[in-house]
Parts: C-alpha cells; structure tokens; sequence
C-alpha cells in the first residue's frame, strides 16, 4: 500500500453564500500521527477549514482524509475518521443526557446496541468522566462538558482529531489537565484556537491563517517565536511567555529555575 | 443557574422507577381514559382509582410534598373554572345558600371535573417523577411515536435552559445599561431581545446541526433502548388497567 497523509488540500478555495470569500486557495499537507496547530486572526478562514475536513462544507478543490476524497459517497467513512470537535459544547452535546450524545456517533455507524454501551464506557473513561452516563449534559461542569464533548467523537474511534478552540473558556487548572488529556492521546490532532501557549505545548507544528490562506507553516518554536510574522498577523504571545526550543513550556521554566 | 427539571425525582430507585417506561406511558394513559369515561355518579370507582394512585406514590417513595407542589401547580386553574358551575347549571333539583341558589346537577359537574382532573393530573405527576425524561421520550419512539416529534422534544428539554440562561444574560445587560422599563418608548427593547434571542437560537440550530451531520447523521432515530418489557412490565400493565376497569363495573 503506498503513502496516503491523513490530510492532503490542495488549492481549496471556498465562498459562503452570501459571497464572503472565506479560503482564497489552501495547500496542506498532514502526516499520520502529527500533531498540528493552526492560529490566526478572527475571519482568518480557520473554522471555515474545518469544516471542510469532514464533508460539511465543500469548496472548489481537492480534499483528502486518509487517501479518500472528501465527496458524498466517502462521507459516511470519512465522518467515522475525522472526530470534530465544535467550540461551544452546548452545540456539541445536544441529547438530554451525556450517554445518548456519546451513544450518537456509533448508533449512526450502525454498530450493535452492545457494542454502542461498550463503545460509550470506553470513551467516557478515556476522557475522565467515566460513570456520568445518566446526566444531563446541562448539569456538567464546563470542563466536563469539554471532556464529555471530546468523547463523543472518540466513541467513533476516529483516525484524526479536530478541535475548534479546545481551551477557550476553561479556567486554568481545567485547561492544564484538558491539555494533559490532549497529549495522552496518541492520535493524529488538529487544534484551532487563539491560545498560542497551548498550541506550543500541545502540537510541533503550527500553521498559521490569515485572509483564507495559510501564511506560515513550520515548527511550532520557530513560528511562535517569529513575533515579526506574528504580528503581522494580528497574532501575539502573551505577556511573560516565552517559548523555548525545546519544546515544552514547563521544560522552559525548569531551565531557567537550574540557572 | 439553578432550574427546577421537569421530571425532578425521576432518578430515584424504586420498583416504579425501573418499569420500562413504555409499560408506564400506557398503563396511565389507560388509568386516564378509563378515569375520564367513568359517570360522574360511581364514587367508589373514582375512590378506588385514587386509592391506586395513592399506593403507587408511597411504592415509588417520591416525596408527598413535592406530588402536592406539583398538583397545587396545575389544579387551580381547572377548579376556579369549574367552581362556577354550580350556580349556573339546571335541573336535578337545587338547594340554597344563603342567597345563593346551587343546583344539584351543576355540582355533580363540579364534582365530575374536579375528581377527574385530580386523578389524571396526579397520574401525569406519577408518570413524570418516576421517568426521567429522556427515557419517556424513548418509550414514546419505540411506541412508534413519530422520531420528528421525540426529536423536538428532546431538544426542547436539552435547550429551555441554556435559551432561559442566555434570556437571563441579556436581561441582566439590559438592565445593567439602567433599563427601568417604565416608558413606553422602552418597550421597543424588549423587541429587539426578542429578536435576538430568535437570532442566537437560529444560529444555535445551524451549528447542531452541523455537529450531528459531523457523526454521521442521516435522519432517523439515534437512541438505544435499555429496558426490557418482563413480567414487572406485565405485571404493572395489568394492575393500571384491569384494576381500574373492574372497579369501574363493579361500583
């Protein structure tokens, strides 16, 4: 079998119907097993991008997830492999209790109504909420919800995950274990968000978007420590951050407690 | 914020809480039917429906203070409308009141609406505190209850409270800009929250949508049933409906 990228774009350009331009001609081009960040500005054509991922929205274009091409006789398989992940989770979970969310992806995959229960468990372990089953997704915390959120895709066991700002709106201990869970996960990511120090511990590559285009594309630390580029970008670190090339930001704090 | 759920104490255990919910949804609509269609004379019919009743609130174990709260809810507005109609009703004979003339036919209806709406809104209360919601809804689909209608349903109870929630954001914007509602011209503000609260639900839609659409949505139902129709389930159908009846054509 030869190579196939789990994401391979090339020159989509999408417009939405009220004839905002939102993607003036992408190339992309993700490994299996990477771990991608992509920022930018609002309206930079980030979500839009998303959505194109698993068949929602489709420009003019070539879309590929694992080798298939993004069109409707693949969409079955192709929403299976790709888990996408909605910002707000009021919009992701949208049945009266956490497991008939959870339960949704594999019920439409047509698997077995044991294998569903089973499919529930595992997902809802995975992501820490395990046992929340019963509840209504109304009664969660919004960590959980984020969590419950994220296990509604992994009970599809998808190929690639794509989440839209995963830690907007979380306090910072929930945002540090979100992110712990993240990196746990050894599956292929794409994460959205305006969040630069999460991406930085959260992905080795970062992408960035403006104006529909991908502007920037490369190691995480060597674009994220471009403020130049950056801030042309309307993009910017936050005060007292600095990333460090070896990778991770709480290796960059060790080193400077030893020094 | 704190709101009170439709089917508060429905996630007690007790053996009426873990009946299949479709052996619950007929066993009480028949309760009702048979209560609804019962002459109003038949005392001992309507006492033994309550009696049944009675004893399913104390097997279930919900809390009698919430089945009074719950009725004290609904039963106001039957009866003021049905208090009037002893003194308007004609025939069967009358009696005084003071100055007040009753007629006996009138209060037999008053004592028909009243003992019939008592006992099937107390069979609604009983339905809905030992049967969370979404498994009520379940119940319904697999009664062959159209899945469009379970569906707004279930969206109704997932989203009347993030809707009141985002209602209650805006108001407290309003009113933190010194909104006091006193003017006739401020009346137009209530429009426009109006307008976009109707905006963000809309919205709100599109981007569900997109999520079931992004985990392979293609219409039709999208739950699993759990419960089991056994000998409970058997058990309990018999008592809500052949009980009743035979109280209905012995009395």
């Amino acid at each position: 079998m030869h190579h196939r990228p789990a994401v391979e774009i090339k020159n989509l350009r999408y417009a939405y119907p009220d004839g905002t331009v939102a993607l003036r001609g992408v190339d992309l081009l993700i490994e299996e097993g990477e771990s991608v960040g992509i920022v930018g500005p609002n309206g930079a054509g980030k979500s839009t991008l998303l959505l194109h991922l698993n068949g929602i929205l489709a420009g003019e274009g070539e879309v590929r997830i694992f080798g298939l091409p993004v069109e409707k006789k693949n969409l079955r398989e192709i929403r299976r492999r790709v888990g996408l992940v909605f910002q707000d989770p009021d919009d992701q979970l949208f049945s009266p209790t956490v497991f008939d969310d959870v339960a949704f992806g594999p019920i439409n995959m047509g698997l077995s109504r044991e294998e569903v229960v089973v499919a529930v468990s595992r997902a809802l372990e995975e992501v820490g909420i395990g046992g929340m089953e019963k509840r209504s997704a109304y009664h969660l915390s919004y960590g959980q919800k984020k969590r419950a959120a994220i296990a509604t895709v992994l009970s599809m066991n998808p190929d690639l995950l794509v989440l839209d700002e995963p830690s907007s709106n979380l306090d910072p201990r929930a945002r540090n274990e979100f992110s712990e869970l993240l990196q746990s996960m050894r599956i292929t990511k794409i994460l959205v968000t305006h969040d630069l120090p999460f991406v930085f511990e959260n992905c080795e590559r970062v992408l960035v978007m403006s104006g529909g285009r991908i502007v920037a594309d490369g190691d995480s630390f060597e674009v994220l420590s471009n403020e130049t580029l950056l801030a042309e970008h309307g993009l910017e670190l936050p005060y007292g951050f600095y990333p460090s090339p070896r990778g991770k930001a709480s290796e960059a704090r060790n080193r400077e407690m030893e020094s | 914020m704190k709101h009170v759920f439709l089917d508060e104490y429905s996630d007690l255990r007790s053996p009426v809480h873990q009946l299949d919910p479709r052996a619950k949804l007929v066993g009480f609509a028949a309760l009702i039917v048979i209560c609804v269609s019962t002459p109003p004379d038949r005392y001992a019919a309507f006492a033994a429906y309550l009696g049944l009743e009675l004893a399913l609130v104390l097997v279930s174990r919900l809390p009698w203070r919430h089945v009074l709260k719950r009725m004290l809810v609904v039963l106001p507005f039957i009866l003021v409308v049905a208090a009037f109609l002893p003194f308007f009703g004609e025939g069967g004979g009358s009696y005084n009141l003071g100055p007040l003339t009753l007629s006996a036919h009138g209060l037999l209806v008053l004592w028909n609406v009243a003992a019939k709406s008592t006992i099937s809104v107390l069979a609604v209360i009983l339905l809905s505190s030992t049967t969370p919601f979404p498994e009520l809804l379940k119940g319904m689909e697999k009664l062959k209850v159209p899945v469009l209608l379970t569906t707004i349903l279930s969206f109704m109870y997932r989203y009347v409270f993030v809707l009141m929630d985002e209602l209650q954001r805006m108001r407290r914007a309003r009113d933190s800009r010194g909104w006091s509602g006193k003017w006739f011209w401020q009346s137009k503000v209530i429009g426009h929250m109006i307008a976009a609260l109707f905006l963000r639900s809309y919205e709100r839609g599109e981007r569900v949508y997109a999520a079931m659409l992004a985990r392979g949505y293609g219409g039709g139902t999208h739950t699993i049933y759990l419960y089991e129709f056994g000998a409970m389930e058997v058990g309990f159908m018999v008592m809500l409906v052949l009980f009743p009846l035979a109280a209905r054509l012995i009395s």
